[in-house]
């Protein structure tokens, strides 16, 4: 009998892929970079006992902090949402805070994507319950919100701007329909 | 309606779910009497004017909130965690 062959596949595969999409004409106001295959965990510990262990002034508020390679997103009250390239991020995060939190491996639950471009923001703007005016959101912030009735991490990642959003893989297709809507009209490259 | 969270700061009214007056303590059930206990489990505040109210941020934060607001104005006076909440009696 054959092995079983696993191909393994992130959460836009079929759903979405690399190209340029909607308005043809002229530079594309938005590049929407598909994301997923990453390390993530949750964290479950206060912020102040996770600041103490990283020598951080941690708070319990919606802020993204670089710790290493790694990402570490608050999303609720004593929960942590962890990120880095390193597919092993979850194990190894579990063995260093042993006794000060609790750890669970959500790599590939989720579906990742990032926009950036002259129209990034006014993308966003169409579906989001945040002001994202530079006075009142920036690099570091951190949203846990809705888009079209599908809860996501919004973050903003730098000043260009970038942002990023994370949500159930379960509910890419669903966001896609609401993302290719709104990016439409103004153009979008879209990188695999 | 906009509510702000005490973590997340200034929300549209979409990102919370309600659940209605904030009761008093739980009577000691095995002395109180039946009607005391149907008071505590079914009977709400609604008054016109100020009332604390549960609200859930449930496409945020998924946090317990206290606000106190005026169900005449929809004026909210304040919002707070209802796990910071003091327990009254």
């Amino acid at each position: 009998m054959a092995e079983p062959r696993w191909k393994p596949v992130t959460a836009w595969e079929g759903i979405a892929a690399p190209g340029l999409f909607g308005r043809i004409d002229g530079a594309p106001g938005v590049i929407i970079e598909l994301g997923g295959h990453v390390g993530m965990a949750s964290v479950s510990a206060p912020a102040a006992a996770l600041g103490a262990h990283y020598g951080l002034a941690l708070t319990e508020a919606p802020r993204a902090y670089k710790i290493g390679d790694m990402t570490l997103i608050w999303t609720a009250p004593a929960q942590w949402l962890a990120t880095s390239d390193d597919r092993s991020l979850a194990d190894r995060l579990g063995a260093a805070l042993s006794g000060v939190a609790a750890v669970a491996d959500q790599s590939d639950a989720r579906a990742v994507v990032r926009l950036s471009g002259p129209k990034a923001r006014d993308v966003l703007a169409k579906g989001c319950l945040v002001d994202l005016h530079p006075r009142a959101f920036g690099p570091g912030q951190v949203a846990m919100t809705v888009f079209g009735h599908i809860n996501v991490m919004l973050r903003q990642i730098d000043e260009r701007p970038t942002f990023e959003i994370a949500l159930f893989r379960s509910m890419a297709e669903s966001f896609w329909h609401w993302l290719g809507a709104a990016a439409g009209e103004f153009g979008a490259d879209i990188r695999g | 309606m906009r509510i702000t969270c005490p973590y997340c700061g200034e929300r549209d009214v979409r990102e919370f779910s309600y659940l209605g007056g904030e009761p008093g303590p739980r009577p000691e059930g095995r002395d109180a009497d039946i009607e005391t206990m149907f008071e505590h489990v079914y009977q709400r505040p609604n008054p016109a004017g100020p009332i604390r109210e549960y609200w859930y941020h449930a496409a945020g934060c998924h946090s317990w909130l206290i606000a106190e607001r005026d169900t005449r104005t929809h004026a909210i006076a304040a919002v707070t965690a209802a796990a910071d909440r003091e327990v009254r009696s």
